[in-house]
Protein backbone atom coordinates (compact mmCIF):
# COMPACT_ATOMS: atom_id res chain seq x y z
CA UNK A 1 0.00 0.00 0.00
CA UNK A 2 2.75 2.43 0.97
CA UNK A 3 4.68 1.67 -2.19
CA UNK A 4 1.51 2.20 -4.23
CA UNK A 5 0.96 5.61 -2.63
CA UNK A 6 4.58 6.62 -3.15
CA UNK A 7 4.41 5.46 -6.77
CA UNK A 8 1.24 7.51 -7.27
CA UNK A 9 2.98 10.52 -5.73
CA UNK A 10 5.94 10.12 -8.07
CA UNK A 11 3.62 9.98 -11.06
CA UNK A 12 1.89 13.10 -9.73
CA UNK A 13 5.32 14.75 -9.55
CA UNK A 14 6.05 13.79 -13.18
CA UNK A 15 2.67 15.11 -14.29
CA UNK A 16 3.36 18.40 -12.50
CA UNK A 17 6.74 18.78 -14.20
CA UNK A 18 5.41 17.93 -17.65
CA UNK A 19 2.42 20.21 -17.12
CA UNK A 20 4.71 23.08 -16.15
CA UNK A 21 6.82 22.50 -19.26
CA UNK A 22 3.65 22.45 -21.40
CA UNK A 23 2.37 25.68 -19.83
CA UNK A 24 5.71 27.43 -20.32
CA UNK A 25 6.10 26.25 -23.94
CA UNK A 26 2.56 27.47 -24.62
CA UNK A 27 3.41 30.81 -23.03
CA UNK A 28 6.62 31.26 -25.00
CA UNK A 29 5.19 30.24 -28.36
CA UNK A 30 1.60 31.47 -28.32
CA UNK A 31 1.23 34.46 -25.99
CA UNK A 32 1.95 37.69 -27.88
CA UNK A 33 2.86 39.75 -24.82
CA UNK A 34 6.62 39.93 -24.32
CA UNK A 35 6.32 40.10 -20.52
CA UNK A 36 4.28 36.89 -20.48
CA UNK A 37 6.86 35.26 -22.71
CA UNK A 38 9.57 36.18 -20.19
CA UNK A 39 7.48 34.82 -17.28
CA UNK A 40 6.94 31.58 -19.20
CA UNK A 41 10.65 31.37 -19.97
CA UNK A 42 11.55 31.67 -16.30
CA UNK A 43 8.97 28.97 -15.45
CA UNK A 44 10.61 26.74 -18.06
CA UNK A 45 14.04 27.38 -16.56
CA UNK A 46 12.86 26.61 -13.04
CA UNK A 47 11.14 23.43 -14.19
CA UNK A 48 14.29 22.27 -15.94
CA UNK A 49 16.31 23.00 -12.79
CA UNK A 50 13.82 21.05 -10.64
CA UNK A 51 14.04 18.14 -13.03
CA UNK A 52 17.87 18.17 -12.97
CA UNK A 53 17.91 18.19 -9.16
CA UNK A 54 15.33 15.40 -9.12
CA UNK A 55 17.57 13.22 -11.33
CA UNK A 56 20.12 13.21 -8.52
CA UNK A 57 17.61 12.24 -5.86
CA UNK A 58 17.90 8.94 -4.06
CA UNK A 59 15.10 6.89 -2.59
CA UNK A 60 15.30 5.77 1.02
CA UNK A 61 17.15 7.76 3.69
CA UNK A 62 18.40 10.51 1.42
CA UNK A 63 20.73 13.00 3.16
CA UNK A 64 22.08 16.37 2.06
CA UNK A 65 25.50 16.08 0.35
CA UNK A 66 27.20 18.03 3.13
CA UNK A 67 29.12 16.25 5.83
CA UNK A 68 28.34 17.74 9.28
CA UNK A 69 31.96 17.84 10.53
CA UNK A 70 35.40 18.51 9.04
CA UNK A 71 37.11 15.47 10.59
CA UNK A 72 35.10 12.43 9.46
CA UNK A 73 36.24 8.86 10.13
CA UNK A 74 36.49 6.47 7.12
CA UNK A 75 33.41 4.54 8.36
CA UNK A 76 31.38 7.74 8.51
CA UNK A 77 32.49 8.58 4.98
CA UNK A 78 31.35 5.18 3.71
CA UNK A 79 27.97 5.74 5.35
CA UNK A 80 27.86 9.25 3.85
CA UNK A 81 28.62 7.85 0.39
CA UNK A 82 25.77 5.36 0.68
CA UNK A 83 23.08 7.78 1.94
CA UNK A 84 23.70 11.27 0.51
CA UNK A 85 22.01 12.48 -2.68
CA UNK A 86 23.94 13.24 -5.87
CA UNK A 87 25.71 16.62 -5.43
CA UNK A 88 26.54 17.02 -9.14
CA UNK A 89 23.09 18.23 -10.33
CA UNK A 90 22.93 20.65 -7.42
CA UNK A 91 26.31 22.09 -8.42
CA UNK A 92 25.10 22.60 -12.00
CA UNK A 93 21.79 24.09 -10.90
CA UNK A 94 23.07 26.69 -8.44
CA UNK A 95 25.05 28.41 -11.18
CA UNK A 96 22.16 27.95 -13.64
CA UNK A 97 19.74 29.71 -11.27
CA UNK A 98 21.91 32.82 -11.02
CA UNK A 99 22.56 32.89 -14.78
CA UNK A 100 18.83 32.47 -15.37
CA UNK A 101 18.14 35.39 -13.04
CA UNK A 102 20.65 37.68 -14.79
CA UNK A 103 19.47 36.71 -18.28
CA UNK A 104 15.86 37.37 -17.19
CA UNK A 105 16.98 40.78 -15.94
CA UNK A 106 18.56 41.45 -19.34
CA UNK A 107 15.38 40.39 -21.16
CA UNK A 108 13.26 42.60 -18.91
CA UNK A 109 15.59 45.52 -19.65
CA UNK A 110 15.06 44.92 -23.38
CA UNK A 111 11.29 44.69 -22.91
CA UNK A 112 11.12 47.92 -20.89
CA UNK A 113 13.19 49.72 -23.51
CA UNK A 114 10.92 48.36 -26.28
CA UNK A 115 7.88 49.67 -24.43
CA UNK A 116 9.51 53.04 -23.86
CA UNK A 117 10.45 53.52 -27.49
CA UNK A 118 7.43 52.00 -29.26
CA UNK A 119 4.70 51.99 -26.63
CA UNK A 120 3.86 48.31 -27.01
CA UNK A 121 4.89 44.92 -25.65
CA UNK A 122 2.89 43.03 -28.27
CA UNK A 123 5.34 41.23 -30.56
CA UNK A 124 2.79 41.20 -33.41
CA UNK A 125 2.76 45.00 -33.40
CA UNK A 126 6.45 45.43 -32.62
CA UNK A 127 7.61 43.47 -35.69
CA UNK A 128 5.70 45.81 -37.99
CA UNK A 129 7.35 48.93 -36.57
CA UNK A 130 10.18 50.60 -38.43
CA UNK A 131 12.71 52.74 -36.66
CA UNK B 1 -6.39 48.25 -30.00
CA UNK B 2 -4.95 48.33 -33.49
CA UNK B 3 -5.37 45.78 -36.24
CA UNK B 4 -4.10 42.39 -35.06
CA UNK B 5 -3.44 39.57 -37.50
CA UNK B 6 -5.25 36.45 -36.28
CA UNK B 7 -3.40 33.16 -36.48
CA UNK B 8 -5.97 30.59 -35.32
CA UNK B 9 -4.66 27.56 -37.24
CA UNK B 10 -1.08 27.80 -36.04
CA UNK B 11 -2.27 28.25 -32.45
CA UNK B 12 -4.50 25.20 -32.71
CA UNK B 13 -1.60 23.17 -34.11
CA UNK B 14 0.73 24.32 -31.35
CA UNK B 15 -1.89 23.59 -28.70
CA UNK B 16 -2.51 20.11 -30.08
CA UNK B 17 1.23 19.51 -30.31
CA UNK B 18 1.77 20.48 -26.68
CA UNK B 19 -1.17 18.32 -25.57
CA UNK B 20 0.20 15.39 -27.58
CA UNK B 21 3.64 15.88 -26.01
CA UNK B 22 2.03 15.88 -22.58
CA UNK B 23 0.02 12.70 -23.14
CA UNK B 24 2.84 10.80 -24.85
CA UNK B 25 5.40 11.72 -22.20
CA UNK B 26 2.95 10.68 -19.51
CA UNK B 27 2.41 7.33 -21.19
CA UNK B 28 6.16 6.88 -21.55
CA UNK B 29 6.70 7.69 -17.88
CA UNK B 30 3.94 5.35 -16.69
CA UNK B 31 5.35 2.63 -18.94
CA UNK B 32 8.70 3.11 -17.17
CA UNK B 33 10.75 5.04 -19.72
CA UNK B 34 12.63 6.91 -16.99
CA UNK B 35 13.01 3.71 -14.99
CA UNK B 36 11.34 5.39 -12.00
CA UNK B 37 14.23 7.78 -11.74
CA UNK B 38 14.73 8.08 -7.96
CA UNK B 39 16.76 4.92 -7.51
CA UNK B 40 18.21 3.53 -4.31
CA UNK B 41 21.67 4.11 -5.76
CA UNK B 42 23.45 7.07 -7.38
CA UNK B 43 26.09 7.37 -10.10
CA UNK B 44 29.65 6.23 -9.30
CA UNK B 45 30.98 9.72 -10.11
CA UNK B 46 28.76 11.24 -7.42
CA UNK B 47 30.00 8.62 -4.97
CA UNK B 48 33.58 9.60 -5.81
CA UNK B 49 32.88 13.24 -4.95
CA UNK B 50 30.99 12.35 -1.77
CA UNK B 51 33.71 9.99 -0.59
CA UNK B 52 36.78 12.11 -1.32
CA UNK B 53 35.61 15.70 -0.68
CA UNK B 54 36.82 15.70 2.96
CA UNK B 55 38.71 12.39 3.10
CA UNK B 56 41.78 12.95 5.32
CA UNK B 57 43.34 9.61 4.36
CA UNK B 58 43.23 10.20 0.60
CA UNK B 59 44.36 13.80 0.41
CA UNK B 60 45.50 13.58 -3.19
CA UNK B 61 41.82 13.59 -4.23
CA UNK B 62 40.31 15.82 -1.59
CA UNK B 63 38.95 19.36 -1.82
CA UNK B 64 39.24 20.04 1.94
CA UNK B 65 35.57 20.97 2.21
CA UNK B 66 32.82 18.95 3.90
CA UNK B 67 30.33 20.49 1.51
CA UNK B 68 30.42 18.36 -1.64
CA UNK B 69 28.48 20.89 -3.71
CA UNK B 70 30.79 23.79 -2.88
CA UNK B 71 33.92 21.72 -3.43
CA UNK B 72 32.55 20.77 -6.83
CA UNK B 73 31.62 24.35 -7.72
CA UNK B 74 35.07 25.76 -6.92
CA UNK B 75 37.46 22.81 -7.08
CA UNK B 76 36.50 19.71 -9.05
CA UNK B 77 34.55 21.57 -11.72
CA UNK B 78 36.01 25.03 -11.23
CA UNK B 79 36.37 25.94 -14.91
CA UNK B 80 32.63 25.50 -15.34
CA UNK B 81 31.98 28.05 -12.60
CA UNK B 82 34.54 30.50 -13.97
CA UNK B 83 32.80 30.56 -17.35
CA UNK B 84 29.38 30.84 -15.72
CA UNK B 85 30.66 33.81 -13.74
CA UNK B 86 31.74 35.46 -16.97
CA UNK B 87 28.31 34.79 -18.52
CA UNK B 88 26.73 36.44 -15.48
CA UNK B 89 29.13 39.38 -15.81
CA UNK B 90 28.24 39.87 -19.48
CA UNK B 91 24.47 39.57 -18.95
CA UNK B 92 24.57 42.38 -16.37
CA UNK B 93 26.71 44.47 -18.74
CA UNK B 94 24.09 43.89 -21.45
CA UNK B 95 21.27 45.14 -19.22
CA UNK B 96 23.30 48.21 -18.23
CA UNK B 97 24.13 48.95 -21.87
CA UNK B 98 20.46 48.82 -22.85
CA UNK B 99 19.56 51.30 -20.09
CA UNK B 100 22.43 53.71 -20.77
CA UNK B 101 21.47 57.34 -20.26
CA UNK B 102 23.66 59.73 -22.26
CA UNK B 103 25.21 62.72 -20.45
CA UNK B 104 23.95 61.52 -17.05
CA UNK B 105 26.66 59.86 -14.97
CA UNK B 106 24.41 58.87 -12.07
CA UNK B 107 20.72 59.47 -11.53
CA UNK B 108 19.44 61.09 -8.34
CA UNK B 109 15.72 61.04 -7.71
CA UNK B 110 15.58 63.28 -4.66
CA UNK B 111 13.42 65.96 -6.25
CA UNK B 112 11.13 63.54 -8.06
CA UNK B 113 10.47 60.84 -5.49
CA UNK B 114 10.74 62.73 -2.16
CA UNK B 115 7.88 61.97 0.20
CA UNK B 116 7.07 58.72 -1.60
CA UNK B 117 7.12 55.28 -0.04
CA UNK B 118 4.86 52.93 1.90
CA UNK B 119 3.42 53.50 5.40
CA UNK B 120 5.45 53.78 8.60
CA UNK B 121 4.60 50.22 9.71
CA UNK B 122 5.88 48.74 6.48
CA UNK B 123 9.01 50.90 6.60
CA UNK B 124 9.90 49.91 10.16
CA UNK B 125 9.37 46.21 9.53
CA UNK B 126 11.31 46.43 6.27
CA UNK B 127 14.25 47.98 8.12
CA UNK B 128 14.32 45.01 10.51
CA UNK B 129 13.98 42.50 7.68
CA UNK B 130 16.77 44.20 5.71
CA UNK B 131 19.08 43.92 8.74
CA UNK B 132 18.26 40.21 9.01
CA UNK B 133 18.77 39.66 5.28
CA UNK B 134 22.19 41.34 5.42
CA UNK B 135 23.33 39.23 8.40
CA UNK B 136 22.01 35.97 6.94
CA UNK B 137 23.53 36.55 3.52
CA UNK B 138 26.95 37.36 4.95
CA UNK B 139 26.70 34.20 7.08
CA UNK B 140 25.76 32.17 3.98
CA UNK B 141 28.79 33.58 2.16
CA UNK B 142 31.45 33.04 4.81
CA UNK B 143 30.12 29.61 5.88
CA UNK B 144 29.66 28.52 2.29
CA UNK B 145 32.46 25.98 2.46
CA UNK B 146 31.12 24.34 5.65
CA UNK B 147 27.32 24.54 5.56
CA UNK B 148 24.72 24.76 2.77
CA UNK B 149 25.38 27.94 0.87
CA UNK B 150 28.07 29.73 -1.07
CA UNK B 151 28.79 32.82 -3.07
CA UNK B 152 25.96 32.58 -5.60
CA UNK B 153 23.31 31.93 -2.97
CA UNK B 154 24.54 34.69 -0.66
CA UNK B 155 24.75 37.20 -3.52
CA UNK B 156 21.19 36.45 -4.59
CA UNK B 157 20.04 36.75 -0.97
CA UNK B 158 21.68 40.12 -0.36
CA UNK B 159 20.21 41.55 -3.56
CA UNK B 160 16.78 40.96 -1.99
CA UNK B 161 17.68 43.60 0.62
CA UNK B 162 18.06 46.15 -2.19
CA UNK B 163 14.76 45.08 -3.71
CA UNK B 164 12.95 45.40 -0.37
CA UNK B 165 14.44 48.85 0.22
CA UNK B 166 13.33 50.04 -3.22
CA UNK B 167 9.83 48.63 -2.74
CA UNK B 168 9.23 50.07 0.73
CA UNK B 169 11.23 53.33 0.73
CA UNK B 170 11.79 54.18 -2.97
CA UNK B 171 15.19 54.80 -4.48
CA UNK B 172 16.05 57.73 -2.17
CA UNK B 173 16.71 55.35 0.75
CA UNK B 174 19.63 53.85 -1.16
CA UNK B 175 20.86 57.16 -2.58
CA UNK B 176 21.10 58.64 0.94
CA UNK B 177 23.29 55.69 1.95
CA UNK B 178 25.56 56.27 -1.07
CA UNK B 179 24.48 53.01 -2.70
CA UNK B 180 24.59 54.15 -6.32
CA UNK B 181 25.44 52.48 -9.60
CA UNK B 182 28.65 54.51 -9.63
CA UNK B 183 29.76 52.75 -6.42
CA UNK B 184 28.40 49.28 -7.08
CA UNK B 185 29.87 48.86 -10.58
CA UNK B 186 33.54 49.04 -9.44
CA UNK B 187 32.73 46.78 -6.46
CA UNK B 188 31.30 44.20 -8.85
CA UNK B 189 34.38 44.42 -11.07
CA UNK B 190 36.57 43.98 -7.97
CA UNK B 191 34.69 40.82 -7.06
CA UNK B 192 35.09 39.33 -10.53
CA UNK B 193 38.76 40.40 -10.61
CA UNK B 194 39.27 38.64 -7.28
CA UNK B 195 37.87 35.42 -8.73
CA UNK B 196 40.10 35.75 -11.78
CA UNK B 197 43.22 36.40 -9.71
CA UNK B 198 42.44 33.48 -7.37
CA UNK B 199 42.06 31.22 -10.39
CA UNK B 200 45.27 32.47 -12.03
CA UNK B 201 47.38 32.66 -8.85
CA UNK B 202 48.63 29.02 -8.90
CA UNK B 203 49.49 29.42 -12.57
CA UNK B 204 51.50 32.56 -11.85
CA UNK B 205 53.25 30.87 -8.93
CA UNK B 206 54.20 28.06 -11.31
CA UNK B 207 56.46 30.58 -13.11
CA UNK B 208 58.74 30.59 -10.06
CA UNK B 209 59.54 26.91 -10.58
CA UNK B 210 56.90 25.13 -8.44
CA UNK B 211 54.58 22.71 -10.23
CA UNK B 212 50.99 23.91 -10.02
CA UNK B 213 48.08 24.42 -12.40
CA UNK B 214 45.49 27.12 -12.95
CA UNK B 215 42.53 27.00 -10.51
CA UNK B 216 44.39 24.54 -8.26
CA UNK B 217 43.18 24.30 -4.68
CA UNK B 218 44.89 21.49 -2.77
CA UNK B 219 48.30 19.87 -3.43
CA UNK B 220 48.26 16.90 -5.81
CA UNK B 221 50.93 14.22 -6.34
CA UNK B 222 51.80 15.79 -9.71
CA UNK B 223 51.60 19.42 -8.50
CA UNK B 224 53.01 20.03 -5.06
CA UNK B 225 51.84 23.57 -4.49
CA UNK B 226 48.46 24.26 -2.87
CA UNK B 227 46.46 26.58 -0.64
CA UNK B 228 46.49 25.85 3.10
CA UNK B 229 43.18 24.27 4.11
CA UNK B 230 42.75 26.26 7.33
CA UNK B 231 44.37 28.82 9.64
CA UNK B 232 43.99 27.94 13.33
CA UNK B 233 40.30 27.57 14.19
CA UNK B 234 39.19 29.02 10.83
CA UNK B 235 38.58 26.36 8.22
CA UNK B 236 39.00 28.03 4.82
CA UNK B 237 38.98 24.93 2.57
CA UNK B 238 41.97 26.31 0.65
CA UNK B 239 40.77 29.01 -1.70
CA UNK B 240 37.05 28.15 -1.52
CA UNK B 241 36.35 30.65 1.27
CA UNK B 242 37.87 33.47 -0.81
CA UNK B 243 36.11 32.34 -3.98
CA UNK B 244 32.80 32.35 -2.12
CA UNK B 245 33.40 35.82 -0.75
CA UNK B 246 34.40 37.26 -4.15
CA UNK B 247 31.41 35.63 -5.84
CA UNK B 248 29.17 37.02 -3.09
CA UNK B 249 30.48 40.53 -3.76
CA UNK B 250 30.20 40.15 -7.55
CA UNK B 251 26.68 38.70 -7.60
CA UNK B 252 25.33 40.97 -4.85
CA UNK B 253 26.71 44.16 -6.40
CA UNK B 254 25.65 43.04 -9.90
CA UNK B 255 22.02 42.52 -8.94
CA UNK B 256 22.05 45.74 -6.89
CA UNK B 257 23.12 47.63 -10.01
CA UNK B 258 20.32 45.98 -12.01
CA UNK B 259 17.66 46.85 -9.45
CA UNK B 260 18.94 50.42 -9.13
CA UNK B 261 18.73 50.86 -12.88
CA UNK B 262 15.26 49.31 -13.03
CA UNK B 263 14.02 51.70 -10.34
CA UNK B 264 14.93 54.90 -12.21
CA UNK B 265 11.63 56.78 -12.60
CA UNK B 266 10.07 57.01 -16.00
CA UNK B 267 10.11 60.83 -15.79
CA UNK B 268 13.89 60.91 -16.16
CA UNK B 269 13.76 58.73 -19.26
CA UNK B 270 11.06 60.91 -20.75
CA UNK B 271 13.27 63.94 -20.16
CA UNK B 272 16.32 62.27 -21.70
CA UNK B 273 14.57 60.65 -24.64
CA UNK B 274 12.61 63.83 -25.30
CA UNK B 275 9.20 62.19 -25.37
Amino acid sequence: MTSLISQALWIYFYITLIGLIAVSVYGIVVRPNLLKKIIALSILGDTANTFIIFLGFRRGGAAVPIFPSIKPTPEELLWFKETAVDPLPQCLVITAIVINMSVTAFLIALAIQLYRLYGTLDVRKAVRLRG
Amino acid sequence: MGVIVKRPYSEVIIGLGVALLLVLTLFAVIAGATGFTPKEDIRPLAKFYLYYAINWNERKYWAASPEAVNSMVWDYRGYDTLYETSVFFLAIIGAIAVFRIPKVKDVFTKGILSGKGLSLIVKTITKLVIAFVLIVSIAIAVHGNLTPGGGFQAGSAISIATLLAIAAFSRIFLEERKITTKLMLPIRVLGVLGIGLLALAPGLIALSGVTSFVIQNQPKPWANWGFIPGIGPFWLSGNQFFYNFCEFVAVGAGFTVIYLIFSIPELIYKKVLGK
